[in-house]
């Protein structure tokens, strides 16, 4: 049994339509790369999956169960964790912090009973605190631990949030673009991390990314989309190479194919993209 | 009344120093300057002159806020009423605190605040006068039927946010105000109603401290609050409710549990104040009334406990005109600019609001950050108070 299953999901925003018929899957254990150039519904895909947007159409299932009409927060006590295009963390306080936040879910005594100060919650306090330093261990931030998030720069916040997702302890995990801001080192570094966190905590990972280095290195699976629609997907290498992906990207015509499928403007495309 | 407020420097979070533009190139690079900062400062323990120094000016703090209004070992001969605006500051803390829940913690504003005070005065007042019974029994239950309402509330009007939201806080305290608390039943109507202190507490000075007391209850749940499940909950959802929700965060439910901890803060001021006042009538739960515990609250500084203690007690103090009194400008007021004393915290709160939002977003509390950090133990930086986490922004409405 697939672990997430989307099904012909169809969003549409009045007139525009962001996703359409779009199906995929991830298996357990496996790291599924979603590409695509901007605006192809790559983030509207992981919001429909999150819950911030309700599809016009189509079936989200995690493990068997439909999750369409949960709230966010529900899907997320199911295990769904996921991180943000801009970085979704809480600025105005530390890193630490935001960890020991994310563990919202873990934390077992009532909010009622921290308010008034209990015994019991000073030591779940603190075991909080362990379990946030071992997850920023893990991720090799124990020295910005204490640093507010506002003040540390873009790529070491871009780690920082995956390690707060672990903390929400996720079964599946959603990336959105988790490389960017990194150079091709430190992406390669990222795809270990990533490589090391699934077979350290058993995870599925679903992660958009620009990068197609990185991608190719951890995906075991691909899906490409294109205006709202799946355009190919298949094993990284084929994906890479399959014509349609390559015209989306770098808007090259594939020598006997002259269809007029729209070309985007592949702005920003380097080498390095694709 | 900063000593009241249990913080040790171990729990406080610490700020470090901006990194410097040349370090942010890399990010590798950067962890380290981090590291580095966080070594240096880590260390700085006072010496025994520093020491004694601080004791000497908590002293002085712990004398002003325990000795002073209660006549012990104070060289001036204190009137009873001047006490009894004392006990007023204490209260106001306490609603002051309540509102920074709301306002700071929350970011969601209330207009109707004067309604959340004036329930748990009157419950409060009905509970010992109709119904018999002591005033520690009634403070439980002002507490309950102020949590209560602030949820009947809450639930009803968090489904609008923003401006929306405030005119219907706004509405509802005009409703109580004119409505609720005109029943004649229960409030005893315009004619007010006389209530009878506990025993124990009937002078002046004695309620100051049991005001003192709930005040630091009250400071005490705050503080635990803003270091458990709640309180991250509430920074999370104020900041960013969809990243507190990916975080497993039930955004409505927390809102709905500020409230109802603002309402239970804002009953237990209010029953005070019912006995405080010892006549109560409904009246005194006026519009005007919650515009001064916005302003006190903003001006103290959000989030900052201190800060919103401060802030409520200058106001109070202003209210009653007992700060214009102490210093001797009456005559400059009343005759010069024709400005009746009461009325001058209206006029200057304003200003002082205005101030605030433009020089000191943090309030109060941003201003006076670098002598709470050299209290604490730590090294005197005049511009500990710069890197303030309160925006202009911070209050939707």
């Amino acid at each position: 049994m697939s672990v997430l299953e989307v099904r012909n999901l169809s969003v549409h925003f009045g007139g525009v339509r962001a996703l359409e018929h779009v199906s995929m899957e991830a298996g357990e254990w496996e790291i599924v790369g979603i590409i695509g150039p901007n605006g192809a519904g790559k983030t509207t895909l992981f919001n429909c999956i999150t819950g911030f947007y309700r599809p016009s159409k189509g079936k989200i299932r995690y493990r068997g169960k439909s999750i369409a009409r949960l709230p966010v927060h529900k899907r997320t006590a199911l295990g769904i964790g996921r991180t943000f295009q801009n970085v979704g963390l809480v600025k105005n306080t530390t890193v630490a912090e935001n960890l020991v936040t994310a563990q919202h879910l873990e934390i077992n005594y009532d909010p009622w009973a921290g308010m008034l100060g209990g015994p019991a919650t000073f030591a779940e306090e603190s075991r909080l605190r362990e379990r946030a330093d071992q997850l920023l261990e893990l991720l090799d931030l124990s020295d910005v631990a204490d640093a507010r998030v506002a003040d540390l720069p873009y790529g070491v916040l871009k780690r920082v949030e995956i390690a707060t997702v672990l903390a929400t302890d996720p079964d599946l995990l959603l990336l959105d673009e988790p490389g960017s801001g990194m150079g091709p080192e430190e992406a390669h570094a990222l795809g270990d991390t990533l490589l090391e966190l699934r077979k350290e905590f058993g995870i599925t990972i679903v992660m958009i990314d620009h990068h197609v280095p990185l991608v190719t290195q951890v995906s075991d699976y691909v899906y490409c989309l294109n205006f709202g629609e799946v355009l190919a997907e298949g094993r990284p290498e084929a994906v890479r190479s399959h014509p349609e992906v390559v015209r989306a990207y770098l808007g090259e015509e594939p020598e006997a194919e002259a269809e007029t499928a729209s070309v985007p403007d592949a702005d920003a495309v380097s080498e390095e993209y694709v | 009344m900063t000593e009241t407020l249990p913080e040790t420097p171990e729990e406080s979070t610490r700020e470090l120093p901006p990194v410097e533009a040349e370090q942010v190139t890399e990010a590798t690079r950067v962890t380290e300057a981090v590291d580095d900062t966080d070594d240096d400062a880590a260390p700085f323990r006072p010496g025994i002159g520093g020491w004694i120094a601080r004791g000497l000016i908590w002293a002085l703090l712990a004398w002003v806020v325990f000795a002073l209004p209660g006549n012990i070992l104070s060289p001036f001969e204190l009137g009873v009423s001047d006490v009894g605006h004392a006990s007023k500051a204490a209260i106001f803390a306490i609603i002051g605190l309540s509102l920074n829940v709301l306002i700071g913690y929350t970011g969601t504003i209330s207009l109707g605040h004067q309604a959340f005070v004036g329930v748990g005065a009157f419950v409060s007042a009905y509970v010992v006068v109709d119904m018999g019974l002591e005033f520690w029994v009634a403070v439980p239950i002002a507490a309950a039927v102020g949590g209560l309402q602030a949820a009947l509330l809450g639930a009803i009007s968090l489904r609008l946010t923003g401006l929306y939201f405030a005119l219907v806080t706004l509405a509802y305290g005009l409703f109580a105000e004119e409505t609720l608390f005109g029943i004649t039943a229960f409030t005893g109507g315009e004619g007010g109603k006389n209530v009878p202190r506990p025993l124990g507490f009937e002078d002046d000075y004695t309620f100051y401290y049991l005001c003192l007391a709930f005040l630091a209850a009250v400071l005490w749940v705050d503080w635990r609050l803003m270091r458990s499940k709640g309180g991250r909950a509430l920074q999370a959802l104020r900041e960013n409710p969809r990243v507190a929700s990916s975080y497993g965060i039930n955004v409505k439910a927390y809102t709905l549990m500020a409230f109802v901890v603002s309402g239970i803060f804002a009953s237990i001021g209010g029953a005070l104040l019912a006995q405080q006042s010892t006549f109560l009538v409904p009246k005194t739960f006026s519009f005007q009334l919650a515009l001064i515990f916005i302003l006190m609250t903003v001006v103290g500084g959000l989030r900052n406990r201190v800060g919103v203690v401060i802030g409520s007690v200058v106001f109070a103090l202003l209210e009653e005109g007992t700060l214009v009194h102490l210093l001797h400008l009456e005559g400059i007021l009343d005759s010069t600019i024709g400005l009746p004393a009461e009325f001058f915290g209206l006029v200057i709160g304003p200003i002082l609001l205005l101030l605030t939002i433009t020089l000191y977003p943090g309030g109060i509390g941003q201003q006076i950050a670098p002598i709470a950090q050299w209290l604490r133990g730590r090294k005197f930086d005049i511009h500990a108070g710069k890197v303030t986490e309160v925006e202009v922004t911070d209050v939707r409405a």
